[in-house]
């Protein structure tokens, strides 16, 4: 899973919500590295929702616009907590080595 | 930038993605024209292209890649006719006589057919390219005195890339029995069948009538097929199909000049490569294009968007 549609999906997994608020909630978890474009976000909602992993919760009409919500689904849900323990594991073995080699060099940086 | 401009932009969009999201980006863009936005949108449209492209040929290119598997082998079996059936026919014991890219052809397109029922994608592809090597190299030995050696058959060098790529492209899997295999086995079968050596002089025409069978089961094979999968094998047949006239009018000239002027052969130069290669993708684009653009033939608005909306808020539950 690339890293726009773990954000996407952990967007999603807080409430529906609408593109934009999508690209601002993303924003905001990344601590504003990571701010999604239009063309990207929507190929990726395109492809979350023909892989069932995401679904449209309800539409409105704002300002004469359309605003649409998305919502997770319960196979999303589970990609989403899969992908979350593989990247903790991966923290964890990383941590865990770092410790080892600050401890192998005696609490000296390399 | 203006709205009108952001309109123009996504209807760069295929019709169908942008009556799904139309609205919802040009809302997006309107609140968030940040640098990037156009380049963004524009990557998006041509990625989005070659998904509509790529949609639905997954299932069709495992068809494309056990029927083009069978009718290869028939047609390397009948080119190998002289090597496999003399010593058969022969009243006097002979060795069975095959030339190494012929059984690397054979081998190759026999291998591709179990591996595509199997579901084995390396092993398929590594057959099939072992297979389309041999293609090529067959003619390629004759290419300098007789350019036209490999133009004669490019359309079989064209047929074994497509049955290559089909592999790769293939859902991978197991597959069942395809509709029309049948058919196709027995196309394969005439193809194989029609071997000079089985046929005198006297018989050649007969010849003439295997093909025009084995073109008939084809058809057959084809039309036992759903719309949806008969469609997509159109297109994948139409890179190999277009090479026909490509070799036959475009190439007509060429040929006629080197047999004509022996002493002075010209060699395919580098322009009529391109052609070669360029025309079979193109056929195979334009084909699939137009094939999502007949399939999708829902109404739209006239500025490309879909989407009248009767109600403030719509559930989906």
């Amino acid at each position: 899973m690339n890293e726009p549609t773990f954000l996407i999906l952990t967007a999603l997994a807080g409430e529906p919500r609408h593109g934009y608020a999508v690209i601002e909630d993303v924003e905001r978890i990344t601590g504003g590295r990571v701010r999604l474009r239009a063309g990207t976000l929507y190929a990726a909602l395109d492809r979350l929702r023909g892989e069932g992993l995401i679904e449209v919760d309800r539409e409105e009409i704002v300002q004469s616009r359309l605003r649409r919500y998305y919502r997770l689904t319960g196979a999303g849900e589970q990609r989403l907590g899969a992908e979350s323990a593989r990247l903790r594991e991966q923290a964890t073995i990383a941590e865990r080595r770092l410790r080892a080699r600050r401890t192998d060099f005696g609490g000296a940086t390399a | 930038m203006t709205e009108t401009r952001y309109r123009r932009l996504l209807a760069l969009y295929p019709r169908d993605f942008r009556q799904e999201y139309g609205e919802e980006m040009l809302a997006v863009l309107m609140t968030d024209p940040r640098r990037g936005q156009v380049v963004d949108v524009l990557r998006g449209a041509g990625a989005a292209h070659l998904r509509a492209v790529r949609s639905g040929h997954d299932r069709a290119a495992r068809v494309v890649q056990i029927f083009g598997a069978i009718l290869l082998l028939g047609v390397a079996l009948r080119r190998s006719g002289g090597g496999l059936l003399n010593p058969l026919l022969s009243a006097e014991p002979r060795p069975i006589y095959l030339e190494g890219v012929d059984a690397i052809r054979l081998l190759g397109w026999g291998l591709v057919v179990v591996a595509a029922f199997r579901g084995w994608r390396a092993i398929g592809a590594a057959a099939a390219l072992a297979a389309l090597a041999g293609e090529i190299a067959s003619p390629a030995r004759f290419y300098v005195d007789t350019p036209a050696s490999v133009l004669h058959v490019y359309w079989m060098i064209v047929a074994g890339g497509v049955v290559l790529i089909a592999g790769l492209v293939a859902r991978g899997g197991a597959v069942a029995r395809p509709r029309g295999l049948a058919a196709i086995v027995l196309a394969g079968v005439f193809l194989a069948l029609q071997s000079p050596i089985l046929f005198v002089h006297e018989l050649s025409p007969l010849r003439s009538g295997l093909v025009a069978l084995a073109a008939a089961l084809v058809l057959v094979a084809l039309i036992r097929q759903s719309s949806e999968i008969r469609g997509r094998l159109v297109c994948w047949a139409a890179p190999v199909i277009v090479t026909l006239p490509l070799v036959q009018w475009g190439f007509g000239g060429f040929i006629e000049h080197n047999m004509r002027h022996p002493e002075s052969t010209r060699l395919i130069n580098p322009m009529q490569w391109t052609v070669l290669v360029l025309v079979p993708i193109v056929a195979f684009v334009a084909t699939s294009w137009l094939g999502s653009r007949r399939s999708k033939g829902r109404p739209v608005a006239a500025d490309g968007f879909g989407g009248t909306y009767d109600g403030d808020v719509r559930r989906h539950d």
